[in-house]
């Protein structure tokens, strides 16, 4: 770090570089690029070969049916955020400006129910939909995100609100605005970075929520998670159809890498992701 | 309105979503451990069994004991590697460039795949006849060519480490990066004029500034290891055979393949209470690093 480096260890760092891009990057670009190959060139292993979109038709016919897995991705993690948002809004505020009896144990349980592992939620989530009949249906996976996704986002919405100074809400206060009013036209837009960090963190994890899904939903409401293990046939995988659904899973984090590296680098590790 | 009623109309909504999805599955689970149910035969608990579930499963139960070896040392090999990975990545590509800058928001692309996908993605790499990480492996290393990797009992475990340390290592690199950096430069240049070379200034200087950080980076991977779920059912489902049939594995089969909602709930017990003494541990740990 010190010694200016030496063209032999640029060398070797640059080489390094290159080894841990191939490492990372390299098998979501075989996977992406798989999608527009034909069956053929997959067997192959081609590195060269003629794009198809001849998969991308599979995959949107039966029993695949890329498009109804997708509006229910969308859905399901739609409402999620839609619901989720608020409720962790509200509360993150009252934790963070009020006094609670029993002090810090209300923000640290918040933390706590990160580490519960989902297969013990899901078994009487399982019995209960079973018997409401709710199970294959979105609301039941829009219940069961919210147990991550709401005290996540509190945790991330809180840590925003606690930095912002009260003196505002303050003077509005003393002018006559109410709680209400102070949380809607001071709070809500000066958090809004946090609001919409917790709404990136919340769509990326229960648009990747995959357990939940799984044990929740048959075949009317599995989202394109489960679809990844549809392309697993009695004849064999069809990798193709799989990279093809592997593709629009990963096609919204294509977009939001950069929010996500700046977010985790602010330093949010506390609440981690599952 | 007074803000003492104030602050519980708004922390009710959430109290109320975390009570109905965390709180009462929780309780509920526990109740079902203390009853004998299979849901395939009864819609209801058949009998009160009290805590014999927790007798059967601490007393002998093979099954338990096995997937809790595996569980063991997957989480022992994948804290190591992972971490030790992340440790090299922050190395390599911590300084502030533009170019490092630009790798380490690449790398946040695996950290940021959906378990599923990854445990699929690396199903379909490591295939023997098709995998394009299988055939180069095998160029690589003779012995492996044509090899199943995950038909091969100790294989699939360090397939299954690796492909867990590929998701996770980014994410732990992106915490050393900060660490790194708020190492102050001087103490690094002192080191340097007082002739320490490279490997004596990162053993001396930079290990001990990041014991902290690196002691909740340990535990806070091994609660994420101890939970491993979605990469085992989409890349291994437990196999071959048994060998990678971790424990939060086994309680999915029980109670979705074998329908023991009973027992399932006693062993998810076991789980979480493990995992309550990690989260508690971590808890400690993260206050001491704030303070």
């Amino acid at each position: 770090m010190i010694a200016r480096p030496g063209p032999l260890e640029r060398f070797v760092r640059a080489l390094l570089i290159l080894l841990v891009l191939l490492l990372f990057l390299g098998p979501i670009a075989w996977v992406a690029a798989t999608a527009f190959k034909d069956p053929k060139d997959v067997y192959a292993l081609r590195l060269l070969f003629e794009p198809t979109l001849a998969n991308f038709e599979t995959a949107l016919a039966a029993p695949y049916e890329l498009l109804r897995r997708i509006r229910n991705s969308l859905l399901v993690t739609g409402s999620t955020l839609v619901i989720a948002l608020p409720v962790a809004t509200l509360a993150a505020y009252a934790l963070s400006r009020f006094r609670f009896p029993g002090g810090e144990a209300w923000s640290l349980g918040v933390l706590a129910t990160q580490f519960v592992p989902p297969v013990i939620v899901a078994i009487p989530l399982f019995v209960a939909f079973r018997s409401a009949g709710l199970l294959d249906t979105p609301v039941a996976l829009v219940l069961a995100n919210l147990s991550f996704v709401v005290p996540y986002a509190i945790w991330m919405i809180k840590g925003f609100v606690d930095a912002l100074p009260v003196e505002l809400e303050e003077a509005a206060m003393l002018d006559g605005a109410g709680r209400l009013r102070v949380l809607a036209s001071i709070v809500v837009p000066l958090a809004r970075p946090g609001i919409v960090c917790a709404g990136i963190f919340g769509f990326v994890v229960s648009w990747n929520e995959f357990f939940y899904a799984l044990v929740l939903t048959r075949d009317r409401a599995t989202t394109l998670q489960v679809g990844l293990m549809a392309a697993r046939t009695e004849r064999g995988d069809v990798w193709e159809v799989m990279a093809v659904m592997g593709l629009v899973v990963m096609l919204p984090m294509l977009f939001l890498a950069r929010a996500l590296q700046r977010h985790l680098v602010a330093g949010r590790f506390a609440g981690a992701l599952r | 309105m007074r803000d003492a009623r104030l602050k519980y109309l708004l922390v009710a909504p959430a109290l109320l979503v975390l009570a109905g999805t965390l709180a009462w599955p929780l309780a509920s689970a526990f109740w079902h451990s203390l009853h004998e149910w299979n849901l395939a035969r009864s819609p209801s608990p058949t009998a009160f069994v009290g805590l014999d579930h927790y007798v059967t499963l601490l007393g002998d139960d093979p099954d338990l004991w096995r997937s809790a070896r595996v569980t063991l040392v997957f989480t022992l090999a994948s804290v190591a590697t992972t971490l030790a990975l992340a440790l090299a990545l922050a190395l390599l590509l911590g300084g502030p460039g533009r170019l490092e800058a630009g790798i380490r928001t690449l790398l946040v692309l695996p950290f940021a795949m959906s378990p599923a996908l990854v445990g699929v993605s690396w199903r379909f790499l490591l295939n023997p006849e098709l995998g394009a990480v299988a055939a180069l492996l095998g160029w690589l290393v003779p012995p492996l060519a044509g090899r199943p990797i995950l038909a091969d009992p100790s294989l699939a475990m360090v397939a299954l480490v690796l492909t867990d340390a590929w998701h996770w290592s980014p994410y732990f690199m992106l915490l050393f990066v900060g660490a790194l950096a708020a190492i102050p430069a001087e103490t690094i240049e002192a080191a340097a004029i007082d002739g320490a070379g490279r490997l004596r200034t990162f053993r001396s200087i930079v290990l001990p500034q990041l014991r902290a950080v690196l002691a909740i980076a340990v535990l806070l991977k091994t609660i994420f290891s101890v939970k491993l779920l979605d990469h085992v059912v989409t890349m291994t489902a437990g196999g071959p055979g048994t060998a990678t049939e971790t424990l939060a594995h086994l309680i999915f089969q029980t109670a979705f393949r074998w329908y023991d909602v009973g027992y399932a709930a006693a062993l998810a017990w076991l789980l979480a209470a493990t995992l309550a003494v990690l989260a508690a541990l971590y808890g400690r740990l993260a206050r001491g690093a704030a303070a």
